[in-house]
Parts: C-alpha cells; structure tokens; sequence
C-alpha cells in the first residue's frame, strides 16, 4: 500500500493509514486512504461539527426559514455569516439567525419553555416568515429536551406555521458530515410528503446537493429554464421549505454533491421510485455531458445540445486564453468534501494545471474513491488533514496555488502560496460555463500576482531589480508563451461582468408546449 | 430620565452581539507565546472561533481540540484531553502552555478537568516529558454562562493566578488591555514609552499583525511570555483598561499580592486618555512629557475641524463589548454627538452598577436608551419602529442592518471582517480619538455624496 | 488476453475519470449501476434497441449512452470488434469494475448498516 507517512505525523503512527501517493501501478484496491474516523485529539484537524454540518451546511440556505438554534449562543453567531450561499429572497437567511440563548438555569431545569417562547417570539418578529427549523446542540441533547414535542406543539397552537426539527448536536460523528446525514434523513422522514407538489413542466426534477455559493444554483437553474425543465425544489441552495416538502413529485434527482445530499437521494429513490443522476456542474466537458444526460432523460437532448453549443462558443475561447497560461501549474485541491473529485480531472484537462494534492476535511473513502480516481498519478491524497501535514505537504510539493477554507488559506499565504477559497470562492460562481472561465481568471490572477512575485525578494540581501515601477500579470505569464498564443485572436481574456447573477433574476425564459 | 436601562424583554437572541466563553478564552490563549490551547468538547467550538479570528485578522491561529465524539458524550471524555495533550506536545516541540478549555457539553457531562490536568502532571509531564517545561491550565467555560467576554477576563485571570509567582519587586506597572487590536496595544505602548514606563501587557498581541517574510514564516502568535506572566506578581502597580475584560486578574493580583490597581477607565476619547496618563503618573510618579501635550494637541486640532461642523448632535447607535461601547458612548458625548442606542450583549447584571452607566443615566438630557442582554434585533427592531439614526458603531455582524436601512456605519470592535485592516488602527489613545473621528466623519461624508444629502458642502472645507 | 485487458484499462480509465455513478455508497447499489449501465452501454455500441421503459432504466441508459458515445469517439478498435466481442468485453469491464468499486474495495463503509 502506497501510504504516505508524513515526518510531522511519524509519532501518531494511526495517521499513516490516512494518505496516500498515487503510484503509477495502483488502482482503488490499492490506494485508499481510511476515512471518516474519530478524528485524533491535539491533532489540530480542520474539521468541523455535526451540529454544523446540519444547520450551517445544509440547513440555513433554505431561504424562507427562520433558523433557530436551541443551545447557547455560541453555535449561532459562530455559524452566522461565514458563508457565501446567496438566495433571491433577499438574503434572509444570511441575515437573520437565532439562538434561544440557554442558559445555566435551563441546563439545570430544562429548556424547553424557552424554546416555546422563542420560536413564538422569532415567528412575531418576521410575521411573514410561517416556516422554522430548529437545531438541537450539544448542551440541549445532552440536557435531553424533546424539541420534537415542543415544535407539535406549537404547530398545534399554531395552524399556519410549519417546523423542522434536526437533532444533530455536535458531538455526532466525527465531522460534519455526521450532520448531513442526519439532516437528509431528518427531512425525508418528517417533510417529504407533506406538501402537494406544484408541477408546472413535463420535465420535471429536484437539485439536490447544490448550495447556490455565489450564485451556483441560480446558473445551473438557469440552464434548466432554458431547456423548459421545472426545478421543483433545490436541496438547498436558494431552496424553499415548502418545494423541498413536495420533493416527492420529481421524476429525477439531479445530484451535486453526493457527499452532503446522496442520502436524501437514495431515499427519494427508495421510497418513491425517483431516480439518482450525479452530475458535475464544473468544467465544460463535465457540465455539457450532465446536461445532455438530464436532456436525454426527458427526451429534449435538442435543447440540452443547443445550450451547450451557444455557451461553449461564448466561453471557450476564454477559457483556453487561461488554459495556455496556466499549463503545467501545480494546484492542491484541499476543499471540505465533493470539489476534490467535482474538480480533479476537469482543472487538469480544461485548464492545463498539474493536480499535486486531494484533501478532504470531512469526506468519507467513498470521496477519496472518486478524487483519487480522477487525479493524475504522483497525487498525494489526504484525509483528515492537519495543519502540520498540511504545511509539510505544501513545503514537499510546492503548490503554484491551493484551494481550501478561509484560515487555511492564510497558513499557507505565509509561506507564500496563494489560496482561491474553495467552500465560497473568490469571485464566483464557479459553476456553469462562465463561472468555469472566472475560476481559471482566479486561479491566473493568484498566481501571477505581481506582488506575489515581490515577496519572494529579500531586500536586505537580494539584488533588488530595480528595473522598472511595475510589473502586469502578463509581463509575468506570457514569458515563455508563444508569440502565435501571446496574439492569438481566437483567444480572449474574460469578459464577464463583476455581478453575473443579478441580471439572472431579471431574466424571463420561453414558453415550451407541453 | 432621559437615559433608560433597560433588558432585552424577549428570550431568545435575534442575530447576536457575542458568542459564548470559549471564544474569549481562545483568543486570550493565542497572546501568549509557545500556548496552544485544547478546548474540550465538539470541534465546531474551535473551528469556527478559529475561523472568526482569522476572518479578523486575516492570519491563522492555532488551537487544538479535544474532538469529543458521540462516544465521549456518552461516557466522558476526559481519555479524549489525555490524548489532545500527548499530541499536541509531541508534534509542537516549542509549546510549554496548555489551557484546557472547557465548552457547554464537557461541562453539561461533567468532565473533571482539574482531576486530569493533576493526573496528568503527575503521569505523562513526569514520565514521558520529564524534563520538559509544561504548564496545563483548566479554564472553566461553561457557554451557557455570561458570554465571550466573561470568557475572555475568566482566562486572563485564570493565566495570571497560575503563573504569577512573588519575587523581587520588578518596578513596572501590568497593563491589562482587554480584547483589543494589535494597533491598540502599538498605540498604549506608545503612551507608555512616552511617559517611560517599564510595563508588562498582557497581551503582547501587536505580533498578531504579522509580516510575510521572504524565508517563509508561517505563524502568527501573541508574544506574553511565561517570565512576564510570572513577572505580574512583582509590578508596583496594576492598571486594568477595561471592567469587563481584564478586571478579574487585576483584582486577583491585587488581593493576593497587595499590588496597587486602577480598573479603568477604557483610554477611548481625549478625556479618558487623559485619565488613563493620570493613572500612569499616580502610579509611576512619571511626568506627562511635552510630547504628549502636543500630540494631544494635534488630535485636538484634528477633532476640532470636525466636531461642531460635522458630529454634532448626529445620533448615533453602538453595540459591541461593554466597555468599548461605554467608552466610544463618552467620546460621542464630547464630540457633541448623541448616543442614542447603546447594546450591551450578556446577562451581565453588574452592568447597572456600573458608574460609567450611572453617570450616563444622571447626566444625558436627551432620551437615550441602553439595553442590557441586548441582541441586534434590539437595534434593527427600533430602526423598524421609527428610531431615527445618522451612524451606527459595531462589529461586522451588524453590517445588514446598516445595509438595509442604509445607515452609515463605522465599523469598531471584534471582529471587523469586512473592512480591511481595521485590526491595524487603534481607538485608544490621542493616535484613537483621531482615527476615530476622522473614521466617523469620512463615513458620513461618503454616505452624504452616496445619497446626494448636502454633498455640496464639501465643496468648501 | 493481453489485448482484452488493454482495452479493459482504456475503458476502466475513461469512466473512472469521467463517471460518477460507479460510486454510489452501498455496495449493493454499486453493483447494481455496474450491471445496468455496462450492459446497456454493451447494448447499446452492439446497435441493439435499450429497454427505457422505466425512469429507473432511463437513468441507467444516459449514462450509458454517454459511455457509448464517448468509447465510439474515442476507442476506435471498437468499431473493428464484432457483437460478440463487445458483449465479452463488457462482461469482463463489468467483473473489473465489480473487483475495483466493490469486490476489491478498500472502501469500508460499503457495507456500513449506519451509511
């Protein structure tokens, strides 16, 4: 077995087994890293909690909720605007969150008649707002309040509003990915059915596992409207609570991100027939051949073809001015869970760079399957990652760029490897044929940074240049072009606006017979 | 009266002012030098205050968790901290200081946390590290108790009453900041070099501004060293900045080592400044130098192009960390400003008592109102209801409510993720009344040309 | 036999960079998606009329005509095999991929119960 045993990890030999060196010889039955386990304490993982994987990942972009938490303050304001899943509906669920604000007598005593008052007081406040989920924590589960009852009966009192109850403290599992799991079963069990669905369209499907981050949802919708397929519901970006009640209606599963959201597929499967289709939405290979799969199944691959062909004239011709520039660059795909294996293949091939490294916060082996499936040998694959390992892998590897979180992105910015936030993106969407293009135009400003270049100068003892008061991006990556690719004229720059979404909701689309 | 104290009449929280203690005992943690901290409980409380720092500062810090799972929730999870501090010793050869932070759920379970730093002094430090400088500290911070503040004054206390240990009398003075910004402490450490005064700050966080070196340097860390911490016992004085933030260590070393403390006040505005100089004469028997008379002199000149011109009588609302919100409510009032909505986020009854707040309640002559347990709907629910405001003073989290009703707003406090390098400038000091006034000025200034309100008078200035 | 597991390889390699339905998380349900949309695709490049009746066999047959049309695009010694070559070469694709996603796995939620 190929595992990679890092110097910094030597003296907890249980890391060995969680990464491995894609070899040239080996396939999945010889290297595959262990996943999804207790995580090791003191290891400074980068993971997070099931309480957020529920709430914070799955939960809060449903866009028409009041969001409740039932603990302490803390999991609220700790999960309350650090992610970037937009909605049409003003961005109500960025900007409100709740906490019903336990406290040591409600430890002590019980909280449930605070939370009774709480979710009157939350529903009083926005009088328009008749739908709630509320999330147990870990102080609450561990005090044994039954949220469950306390909602019915709210409901009972309380005709028009509808809630949702997730019981995910943190505590459950060894990651977040604990809470997605009960999330998705959470919401099969208790709200799939409950509402008739509203079908508008022959063609009609839920988008599952898509969180619409900068916009990605409204994208893809996009496409969808184009080809006269009705979304019925997104699970969940940009979704609402009473779509997603009638999930039931749907004749297919269009699926994202299988590592948050395969469950609830597989149970709508199940229970009521509805087939799974994975797609990717990244890449232009990837996104045309989903779209051609979703036409096909509904006998419309015409308007699927015709998309694919208009926007790829739009947006290839851009695409490979990155891709000429960007050839041979070493990027490190380190993300939460599904863009390693969304993205692997599709950067190497679309936009030229060499995929050095998978990690994956949070995912299982069945991510790890797909993320090293899809990378080139010599990838060094990750579970579990932690901060030392991770500085040690971007030392060894010398990454031109990384895609990771927020916090890890400034790790590595001190040892100067320029990140792109790879959970909410820098200037996203990324999905979509454009959203393709504003990646690799991310990617190349990342890396040819000007001052990028800069910090690498020790002035107290480097020569300094002094050969010039600026430099462009270009003066630095066309360097070694070609002069037939540096003036091509099938090539361009992007030419997209800064606000791609917004002119989306403005949009209206043709009437197909039905 | 004109000014109101008043509590949160509703029992929930509507988009929060604070999170809970292990945030402030976590940031506490990473101003002292070769400290890591492990909170104990589920990995969210570490991840995403870590994630809340770093959006801060842009800089990374490092905390470790305990990552306690299903299992430990069920059977205790005090193995999990054994575990957390092997680790962490072994793979961080330079680390010496270890607070055990405790979070809602290892408190709710009932983790004895002080058995197993002792356990864990006499077994593992006295085998496997033996010889190895290491110091396990257990912070209490049930999350269901007050909130980060208390989290953050419980673990400053908590750090001092561990280490500070009686020796020779050192000749310097402690200075407690509170939670406050690398530029803060560049600013007081500017006072106090001006008045040259030998003083031990706790913290040592201006290195939470970190350079990008070209060797490559990856960390970002405080750097109050366990000498200084030590040291605390043997200073000719204490000066706490800040009540809420700080106070409880101030008081320890006061009863514990007769040292001499002065809690407050908050060094924001001219006049507190002021105070604050006094206090360090008093205490030290130094002179106020010229220099700083005429740097007094210089934010006064500033503020006195702004303040009947522009500030006056504009009405403003603050929220954030009690004493910033106390302190930037009395530099309002000097700048002929008028509060009129101040946000204290936590159950905190010792509020009322506060004689800052008393003399707000005795003096102010226009309806203010103050709210203890305060949340932010307590501001964006009066906004809805009629009250009329031209600024609002606060942290990033607020940033929807002066979006949507389209006030301008000064960004202050913790954390001021979006804005860029807010962390970098002080509110104390002369060098904070400045940055202050100015701040509050160009933001009405941009907010009159965005909305076309008198953008002429600018003409002239 | 060497020549067959050739072009195993090239086949294995094209659906493992670009599919995603060999992946499903239970074994069982692995298995199935092997056996459906391998023999489909078979079908399919053997020009034989798929059966897509049911919006279960619709979901197998686009990916397999995905499958079918990229192998016909990119392998072009598919089109010198005969039926029943094809036929032979998928039941062989198909044990491969049974070995590698399922049978040879490391993957050890597989067969989790809690998935």
């Amino acid at each position: 077995m190929p595992y990679h045993e890092f110097d910094c990890s030597k003296c907890i030999p249980e890391r060995k087994k969680h990464a491995v060196d894609k070899g040239p010889e080996d396939d999945l039955t010889k290297a595959l890293p262990l996943g999804y386990l207790n995580t090791i304490p003191g290891s400074i993982s980068e993971r997070g909690c099931a309480y957020c994987g529920a709430k914070h990942v799955i939960g809060t972009p449903m866009k028409d909720v009041i969001h409740i938490s039932h603990g302490p303050v803390g999991c609220t304001y700790d999960t309350w605007q650090t992610k970037r899943y937009i909605s049409d509906n003003d961005n109500f669920q960025l900007k409100a969150t709740f906490a019903t604000d336990v406290k040591e007598k409600h430890i002590v005593f019980g909280a449930e008649k605070l939370l009774k008052q709480n979710i009157i007081e939350a529903f009083r406040a926005y009088p328009d707002i008749k739908r709630m989920t509320i999330y147990q924590t870990c102080a609450t589960a561990l005090i044994g309040d039954d949220i469950d009852a306390i909602a019915q009966e709210v409901m009972d009192e309380m005709p028009d509003v509808d809630i949702f109850v997730c019981n995910s403290p943190g505590f459950a599992g060894p990651s977040q990915s604990g809470g997605h799991h009960k999330i998705n079963i959470a919401w099969i069990n208790n709200k799939v059915g409950t509402v008739e669905p509203k079908i508008t369209s022959d063609y009609v499907i839920n988008y599952v596992g898509e969180y619409n981050i900068q916009g990605d949802q409204e994208v893809m919708q996009d496409y969808f409207r184009r080809m006269g397929i009705q979304i019925l519901s997104t699970f969940t970006g940009n979704g609402s609570y009473d779509e997603l009640r009638s999930m039931h209606g749907a004749h297919l599963n269009v699926l994202e991100c299988a590592r948050s959201a395969e469950y609830i597929c597989n149970e709508l499967r199940v229970r009521y027939g509805i087939p799974r289709l994975d797609i990717d939405g990244f890449g232009f290979e990837p996104l045309s051949s989903s779209l051609l799969k979703i036409g096909r199944f509904f006998g419309i691959e015409d308007r699927a073809q015709k998309i694919i062909d208009e926007e790829t004239a739009r947006w290839k011709p851009e695409l490979d001015w990155y891709k000429e520039r960007l050839m041979g660059k070493r990027v490190c795909i380190w993300p939460g869970g599904s863009k390693l294996w969304h993205w692997a293949n599709v950067i190497h091939e679309e936009m030229g760079v060499k995929v050095v490294s998978v990690y994956t916060k949070f995912g299982h082996q069945g991510d790890m399957e797909k993320g090293i499936a899809r990378c080139e040998q010599g990838a060094l694959a990750i579970d579990d990652p932690n901060e030392l390992e991770s500085l040690e892998a971007m030392y060894k590897l010398k990454p031109d760029v990384i895609f990771t979180g927020k916090r890890p992105g400034e790790v590595a910015k001190k040892i100067r490897v320029p990140y792109l936030n790879a959970h909410a993106y820098h200037n996203g969407p990324y999905k979509g044929y454009e959203g393709w293009v504003r990646f690799a135009r991310d990617i190349y400003n990342a890396i040819y940074s000007p001052i990028h270049q800069l910090s690498y100068l020790d002035i107290s003892r480097d020569d300094i240049p002094g050969d010039g008061g600026f430099r462009t991006q270009r003066m630095i990556s066309d360097v070694n072009l070609s002069q037939e690719v540096r003036t091509s004229k099938n090539l361009r720059e992007y030419t997209g606006k800064y606000d791609t979404i917004s002119p989306l909701r403005e949009k209206t689309y043709p009437e197909f017979n039905k | 009266m004109n000014c109101e104290l008043i509590t949160k009449e509703r029992a929930g929280v509507i988009n929060p002012i604070f999170t809970c203690q292990p945030a402030g005992a976590q940031f506490a943690s990473i101003g002292i030098k070769e400290c890591i901290g492990i909170v104990h409980g589920g990995q969210g409380c570490v991840m995403f205050v870590r994630l809340l720092i770093s959006q801060h500062l842009k800089e990374s810090f490092e905390i470790a968790s305990s990552s306690v799972h299903e299992d430990g929730a069920v059977f205790g999870a005090l193995n999990r901290v054994e575990e957390a501090v092997d680790v962490l010793l072994m793979r961080y050869p330079d680390v010496k200081v270890i607070p055990i932070i405790t979070t809602c759920s290892t408190e709710v379970i009932g983790d004895d946390i002080d058995g197993v730093v002792i356990k864990l002094q006499e077994e593992l430090l006295n085998t496997k590290y033996a010889g190895r400088e290491v110091h396990l500290i257990p912070i209490h911070c049930p999350s269901f108790v007050g909130s980060m503040i208390h989290g953050y004054d419980t673990a400053v206390r908590d750090f001092v009453k561990y280490f500070a240990e009686k020796g020779e009398t050192n000749g310097k003075i402690n200075l407690l900041t509170g939670w406050v910004n690398p530029g803060d402490v560049t600013a007081l450490k500017h006072l106090l070099a001006e008045m040259q005064v030998d003083a031990t700050v706790l913290f040592e966080i201006e290195s939470f501004d970190s350079p990008l070196m070209p060797d490559g340097n990856h960390t970002s860390h405080g750097n109050t060293t366990i000498a200084d911490l030590k040291d605390t016992a043997n200073a000719i004085g204490t000066l706490a900045l800040n009540k809420y933030e700080g106070a409880k260590a101030a008081q320890y070393l006061e009863k514990e080592f007769d040292i001499p403390t002065i809690i407050g006040p908050t060094p924001i505005g001219i006049r507190n400044t002021d105070t604050f100089l006094k206090n360090l004469k008093r205490m030290t028997g130094k002179p106020i130098p010229e220099s700083l008379v005429r740097e007094r002199g210089i934010a006064l000149d500033a503020i006195t192009d702004l303040a009947h011109m522009f500030l006056a009588d504009k009405k403003v609302a603050i929220y954030g960390n009690p004493d910033l919100v106390i302190g930037l409510a009395e530099f309002c009032l000097d700048l002929e400003m008028k509060p009129k909505l101040l946000l204290l986020g936590d159950d905190n009854l010792s509020y009322a008592e506060d004689p800052r707040i008393k003399a707000l309640q005795e003096n102010v002559d226009y309806d203010m109102e103050i709210v203890m347990n305060a949340d932010l709907w307590d501001l964006e629910g009066r906004i809805k209801d009629g009250l009329e405001l031209d600024l609002i003073l606060g942290h990033s989290k607020g940033r929807f409510v002066a979006i949507d009703y389209n006030i301008p707003m000064v960004r202050v406090g913790f954390p001021t993720y979006d804005r860029a390098g807010l962390y970098r400038h002080p509110v104390v000091g002369y060098a904070g009344a400045i940055w202050l006034a100015e701040e509050m000025a160009n933001t009405l200034f941009a907010d009159m040309e965005y909305k076309r309100n008198k953008e002429w008078v600018l003409n002239v200035w | 036999m060497a020549d067959m597991n050739d072009k195993i390889a090239q086949l294995e390699n094209f659906i493992m960079k670009k599919c995603l339905w060999q992946f499903h998380s239970r074994a069982w349900d692995r298995k199935n998606q092997n056996e459906n949309i391998l023999r489909m695709t078979g079908e399919l490049l053997c020009g034989e009329t798929v059966n897509t009746d049911s919006p279960t066999d619709r979901c197998y047959w686009v990916d397999a005509a995905y499958l079918a049309d990229s192998f016909r695009e990119k392998f072009d010694w598919l089109a010198s095999m005969s039926n029943k070559e094809i036929k032979a070469l998928f039941v062989a694709l198909k044990e491969r991929m049974d070995f590698v996603t399922v049978d040879g796995s490391l993957n050890a939620e597989l067969t989790d119960p809690r998935y």
